[in-house]
């Protein structure tokens, strides 16, 4: 890249110094052509339209992700009415008065008060 | 020129046709995208968004047990297998895997079902468990699919099914706590609406997505106490055995506060397998569904209505002749001998028929006239609340019969008969409350079998207390009857009471009527008591019945002593010095 001073009077130049403003200006050697511009502002509109693409599947994606995690909840919440289900059957009363420790366990003696 | 002229008339040509056709797509895509476009969307919803109700949870049901709650009624999902016999490419490894994972879940003869291949649908088990379902899914099998159905667990069995009913094969509760508070448990649908893939997964485009949650039922949580229940059940099971007796109920109530602990039946049923009760009485809880005539526990309240309207004492006298005339009915006693100046105490305990009818005589001055009548229906009805409905949170609660005196049969003759337990039809539950009242020192408490209920976070709100009615009796009336009640049962019954507790306790014994008279050959046992230390912590009423079997109200007294003797041991109540 190449680049030139614009000259103008010395004491312009100097004026602007004093004013601390820029003093030199810089030009684009390359010119762009129509062809280029064409094809410059086809790319953008893809880019832009890859952006929206991407952001629109993200969205979705999400939704999968959403739709994992209430499936494991679901899951979960599954398994949690099963055990409370066993749960309940080991300590009904009935499954209690069968169970091996009930079956060994001994029937108590008629205990009496003192009257005073 | 010609040739160029010609080239350019070629070139208009095609340029004419290709505006021609483009012009028909832009007119049809007019009419495709603008003038159609509702339509298109319509369809395009159909296709796209899915409408998915989503089940409400039935709530879920709890007894109490020494103070806690526990769940007595669950919900669990099961599934249904069924295949597609036109679509299953394994028959073979159909048939293995599910003889193998569900095998006692299989319907009949279900290998013959794959073998129908006219049909699409064929149920080959059911209520496989989840774990069953995973492990058929794994198999990767073609042609098998799976059906979630939520269903009820009774993990206590056929504990209190007349108390809590069941849920049918349309998901409405039946009879007890199901059919009475079928629309609280069973929640409200919510509603889905979304756009959604191929795989029904609902996705967040689209602007009409609609999330309705799903309101969950109530959790009910009820007074009755799981061990008090199981045991009245075991007791009154034992007890009926040893009669011989088919039927038979136990009401055990806490006096304090009319709440129910326990209400057994015999026989009961497994609500969970309620298909398979052959008779559907079973279903009945005939404590609260079946007014019968108590028979002399009435004496309760007649003792009760004298000594309160200051009409007797219990240490009065009348002249016992076994035999009382009301208008052209002679009245008599079922025990005869103690004839003389008794006293209604003694009147009571040996349950004389006559004394009673006096008292009621004494209350209008002399007879049972209009007077004495409106006390009567006063005291019975408008005090103690027998021959209406109690307002129980069960389903199938019957009124009764107590008729109102100058209508109809409300007259002399019906309420002598009245005053020892003949001509009124209560239930077991208004007797068992009214006795509560008269025995706690003076105050109605309207019977409940709500404790409250549980949410979702496992939350306990206490249920609204029901009103009360106090003084239905003087404290001093109470005391009196109570001691009465005592002495009633020391006289007789109280061989195998615990000592040192306070029992009391009346016998009633209801004749059935044969042919418009009553038979001593078929009569209803009734036995109605409390015990407690320094004030009555329960009441238990015991009945017991069969087709041509004369049971007496002695004859039921063991299994109130069982039930009594036990419930001194779970309330932990301390003996008296």
């Amino acid at each position: 890249m190449s680049q030139y001073y614009s000259t103008t009077t010395y004491n312009r130049r100097r004026q602007n110094w004093n004013r601390n403003q820029n003093t030199v200006a810089f030009t684009s050697a390359i010119k762009l052509g129509p062809v280029t511009h064409t094809v410059l502002v086809a790319l953008m509109i893809t880019v832009l339209g890859l952006i929206y693409l991407t952001q629109a599947t993200k969205a979705t994606a999400y939704d999968y992700q959403a739709q994992e995690v209430d499936s494991k909840i679901a899951e979960l919440t599954s398994e949690k009415t099963d055990l409370e289900v066993e749960n309940a059957r080991l300590t009904a009363l009935n499954s209690v008065r069968n169970s091996s420790v009930a079956r060994t366990m001994t029937t108590t003696n008629q205990s009496d008060f003192v009257d005073n | 020129m010609f040739p160029q002229f010609q080239s350019h008339s070629r070139i208009r040509l095609l340029a004419l046709a290709i505006m021609a056709i483009m012009a028909v797509f832009v007119m049809r895509l007019f009419y495709l995208q603008v003038i159609q476009h509702g339509t298109y969307v319509a369809l395009a919803d159909t296709e796209q968004v899915k409408r998915l109700k989503i089940p409400a949870q039935r709530g879920e049901i709890y007894m109490m047990d020494d103070g806690q709650p526990v769940k007595v009624v669950l919900n669990n999902t099961v599934y249904t297998v069924f295949v597609d016999p036109q679509y299953v490419d394994n028959k073979a490894a159909v048939i293995r895997t599910i003889r193998q994972v569900a095998g006692g879940n299989t319907v009949d003869n279900f290998a013959k079902l794959l073998d129908k291949t006219d049909t699409r649908y064929q149920i080959v088990a059911r209520n496989v468990s989840r774990k069953q379902a995973e492990l058929i899914k794994k198999r990767d099998l073609k042609g098998i699919g799976f059906q979630a159905v939520s269903e009820r667990v009774y993990p206590e069995k056929s504990l209190g099914g007349q108390i809590l009913g069941f849920v049918n094969w349309e998901g409405k509760g039946q009879y007890g706590i199901e059919g009475k508070f079928n629309d609280e448990l069973k929640g409200t649908e919510g509603m889905l609406q979304s756009v959604t893939d191929v795989g029904n997964v609902p996705l967040t485009i689209g602007s009409h997505n609609v999330d309705i949650p799903a309101k969950n039922g109530k959790n009910v949580v009820l007074t009755v106490d799981r061990n008090i229940q199981a045991y009245s059940e075991q007791a009154l099971k034992n007890g009926l055995k040893k009669l011989g007796a088919p039927y038979g109920s136990v009401l055990v109530m806490d006096p304090e506060s009319g709440k129910v602990l326990a209400m057994a039946n015999y026989p009961n049923y497994n609500p969970g397998a309620y298909n398979k009760v052959a008779d559907a009485k079973a279903f009945n809880n005939d404590i609260i569904s079946d007014p019968y005539e108590p028979g002399s526990v009435v004496k309760t309240f007649t003792v009760a209505t004298g000594i309160n309207t200051g009409t007797i004492t219990p240490q009065a006298t009348f002249n016992n002749t076994d035999y009382i005339q009301v208008e052209d009915r002679t009245i008599t006693n079922a025990t005869k001998g103690q004839t003389g100046r008794v006293t209604f105490d003694h009147a009571y305990t040996w349950s004389l028929n006559t004394g009673m009818v006096t008292i009621a005589q004494r209350l209008g001055g002399g007879s049972i006239n209009s007077k004495a009548r409106g006390v009567m229906y006063d005291y019975f009805h408008d005090r103690f609340r027998m021959g209406e409905l109690t307002g129980i949170e069960l389903a199938g609660e019957a009124a009764g019969i107590l008729d109102k005196p100058n209508i109809g049969n409300g007259d002399e003759v019906r309420y002598s008969n009245m005053s020892f337990g003949q001509g009124m039809a209560p239930t077991m539950l208004q007797v068992g409350a009214a006795f509560s009242s008269v025995v706690n020192g003076g105050t109605y408490y309207t019977p409940t079998i709500i404790e409250g209920t549980i949410s979702d976070d496992g939350t306990f709100t206490e249920a609204e207390q029901k009103p009360t009615d106090e003084n239905v009796v003087s404290k001093s009336t109470s005391k009196q009857v109570q001691d009465m009640a005592v002495r009633a049962r020391k006289a007789f019954y109280a061989g195998n009471d615990k000592k040192g507790y306070t029992i009391g306790g009346k016998t009633g014994t209801s004749q059935a009527i044969v042919n418009g008279k009553y038979t001593f050959d078929e009569t209803t046992g009734t036995y109605i008591g409390f015990g407690g230390d320094s004030a009555p912590k329960y009441v238990i009423m015991v009945r017991a019945s069969g087709p041509n079997q004369a049971i007496g109200g002695q004859d039921v007294i063991p299994i109130f002593t069982d039930i009594s003797n036990w419930m001194i041991d779970y309330l932990k109540l301390e003996p008296k010095g």
